[in-house]
């Protein structure tokens, strides 16, 4: 398995959000998390990364055979894991393309491979880049700065297909996009499908598993996963909206 | 006590030292000499109940300025120095405030550049006694005021109507005799037209009182490209000021990079005293372990159609305090001023402190003038999403630290400057971690 979750229970500003929840997530698959505001869908996203304020209070982890919570974020993102932001932060001064080839190094660093050679690091997140359809200028403003709401998610999955991680957590990706721009982020999640990579969607909509097929569904409510499916229980979600399976699972 | 005088013996000592080594003036400088050690006679070193100085405490800087100035600094002393700027520049060296023509690349200096003792500046320059002090009043401070009855050797940049001085004018002060007060003095008066570039740059290996006074005077349509670079020893103290007048159409372009001394306290003054006057005033100041930093602007438009836009900002580590006051001050005829003062400060530890103060005094009524103050630490957030990239924690903060640093250095056209300050980032943070 390249992800176990087991009775994870966490906190933000003491106040127990995630409550008993369990996952699993093989090598290759794309699970979607779905559920209704205040769930614990950012909160599950932002503990798997290492957020200091979210507090891990019960439970386990484990990624790769290793405890997951017992790294650092930095550690957490060198080893595979990335976090797509809900809100990805502006950091003026820090360009995009300094900050890229930083974190990819770190990761290279990690492997034991050399530091990338700096043109074809520059040719390979061009390639990237035209992918997202980015503009190439993007690269070297600051990080998101001035960015409009989808070029910063655009960016997001950008930067994922640079670090190529291994367990890609986007958190509310599809949140704010138009159709244009959904399409465009969808397709930068479909090319790093390989069979290899895996995905945990978290998302409030259906609409985003028209254009990236998940292999299973979850439902998160008040902490817990109350139900799993295939995709269809996304359609049923859809159609008949949170409130009834809340209904029964209560 | 925080008494405002040296007592009178104290300050007899110090008449008695200007005495014995009386800069040979051919006495056309003497009265005005004599003025300005009155003037600091009168009115002794400046206390903490002063608004000017409220933050600033000068009384280890006062205790130790007797002796100092009493010290014979060692005229042959030849330090290994690293020029900030190695090639391309005219490059003028002062050891222990004395002019030193073995240590500046060019022996003959072009026309309008002149360095050496004050009394020589006398003969070269035409008028330089009119233009001595002439900006730069006694009753501004004590610090002042003992440059100009003091200073022995300086630097003057006279240029003619139109000329152009094609390579910019690196000066460095260095003190290298320990417990020794220097009174570096700089002027220039650039004609109509003209263009210029001075880099002042500040160093020292001992502890050492360093005082400086630059006055510049630009014509009409004159543009001063200005840069300030203090990185004194960390026991020394600094104090200076640079008056810079800007006639009409006159430009300048200005930045301060402020990193060493335990005490430092820098100045700016300008005065756009012509129509369609305009400045642009940069200046960075960081500090670590006790230093003390002050950074100050005042800005006075005197004129209608005039612009300025000041941007400093400070970074401060450890238990170092800084503190920041700007004022734009806006006469009645200066119509149509348009003024923008901004201070941003980054605390990188509990303990570091930082006193901002920028002000606004307007009395024309047609002006467009903004000002404003953030003081911050790094940005929790920020910093997750870089580690979240895998970028380690420490890589992470240095990241944010250049980034803050470098927004401001971004378009300064010394690339020398930019280095020296990445360099004293570095090393800030080694002390600050």
């Amino acid at each position: 398995m390249l992800l176990e979750i087991n009775n994870l229970h966490a906190s933000v500003n003491d106040v127990e959000i995630i409550k008993g929840l369990n996952l699993t997530i093989a090598p290759g698959e794309v699970h979607a998390i779905m559920g209704p505001n205040g769930s614990g869908k950012s909160t599950l996203a932002q503990a798997l990364a290492g957020r200091e304020d979210y507090l891990v209070t019960d439970g386990s982890v484990s990624y790769k055979g290793r405890d997951l919570l017992d790294m650092e974020p930095d550690a957490r993102a060198r080893a595979g894991v990335f976090l797509g932001f809900q809100y990805p932060v502006e950091i003026p001064g820090v360009s995009n393309v300094y900050l890229l080839k930083a974190a990819l190094n770190a990761r290279r660093k990690e492997k034991g491979e050399p530091e990338i050679d700096a043109i074809e690091f520059m040719r390979f997140i061009k390639d990237k880049a035209k992918l997202m359809e980015l503009d190439e200028k993007f690269l070297s403003r600051g990080v998101n700065e001035g960015f409009s709401g989808g070029e910063k998610k655009r960016n997001e999955i950008f930067q994922m297909a640079v670090l190529e991680p291994d367990l890609a957590i986007l958190d509310e990706t599809d949140s704010g996009l138009d159709i244009d721009a959904l399409k465009v982020v969808a397709n930068g999640v479909n090319k790093q499908r390989d069979g290899q990579r895996s995905f945990l969607l978290i998302t409030h909509y259906q609409r985003l598993l028209d254009y990236i097929e998940p292999d299973h569904v979850h439902v998160l409510a008040n902490g817990r996963i109350i139900q799993s499916g295939s995709k269809e229980l996304a359609l049923e979600l859809e159609e008949h909206g949170y409130d009834k399976i809340l209904a029964a699972a209560s | 006590m925080n008494t405002a005088t040296p007592d009178p013996a104290t300050i007899e000592v110090m008449r008695k030292t200007w005495q014995e080594r009386p800069p040979a003036d051919n006495l056309r400088l003497h009265d005005r000499r004599t003025r300005a050690l009155e003037s600091f006679a009168q009115n002794g070193f400046p206390t903490t109940h002063q608004e000017n100085w409220k933050y600033t405490d000068v009384r280890k800087l006062a205790a130790s300025y007797p002796e100092c100035l009493r010290t014979v600094p060692d005229g042959t002393a030849t330090p290994d120095l690293v020029p900030l700027i190695d090639k391309d520049a005219l490059r003028i060296t002062f050891i222990d405030g004395i002019y030193r023509p073995d240590l500046s690349t060019v022996g003959d200096l072009p026309p309008g550049v002149f360095a050496g003792s004050v009394s020589e500046l006398l003969t070269a320059v035409p008028g330089f006694e009119a233009h001595f002090g002439a900006l730069a009043h006694d009753s501004d401070s004590a610090f002042v005021a003992l440059n100009t009855a003091f200073a022995g050797d300086a630097l003057a940049i006279v240029l003619p109507d139109n000329m152009e001085l094609g390579q910019p004018v690196y000066v460095r002060f260095h003190a290298s005799t320990p417990q020794l007060g220097t009174q570096p003095r700089v002027m220039a008066k650039l004609g109509a037209n003209s263009r210029a570039t001075l880099i002042e740059h500040y160093t020292s290996s001992h502890q050492a009182i360093v005082n400086s006074v630059t006055e510049v005077s630009c014509e009409t349509g004159a543009a001063l490209n200005y840069y300030k670079v203090q990185e004194e020893h960390r026991e020394a103290w600094h104090t200076a000021v640079q008056y810079i007048d800007l006639a009409r159409d006159a430009r300048l372009v200005s930045m301060h990079l402020d990193t060493g001394a335990g005490l430092a306290r820098n100045e700016l003054q300008v005065r756009l005293t012509g129509k369609g006057a305009a400045a642009d005033c940069k200046g960075l100041f960081m500090g670590s372990n006790n230093q003390h930093v002050e950074c100050r602007i005042n800005v006075e438009h005197a004129a209608a159609d005039t612009q300025s836009r000041e941007r400093f900002r400070g970074i401060l580590a450890d238990k170092a305090c800084g503190v920041f006051n700007g004022r734009i001050y806006v006469e009645p005829e200066a119509q149509k001023t348009a003024a923008e003062l901004t201070n941003r400060n980054l605390l990188l530890s509990k303990g570091a402190e930082i006193n901002t103060k920028p002000e606004l005094e307007i009395y024309a009524d047609d002006v467009k003038c903004v000002h404003g103050s953030t003081t911050g630490q790094l940005d929790e957030q920020s910093l997750f999403y870089l580690m979240s990239r895998g970028i380690d924690h420490d890589e992470a903060r240095n990241m944010l630290v250049e980034a803050f640093a470098g927004e401001l250095l971004a378009g300064t056209g010394i690339e020398a400057i930019k280095q020296k300050a990445q360099q004293a980032l570095r090393a800030l943070r080694t002390a600050g971690q």
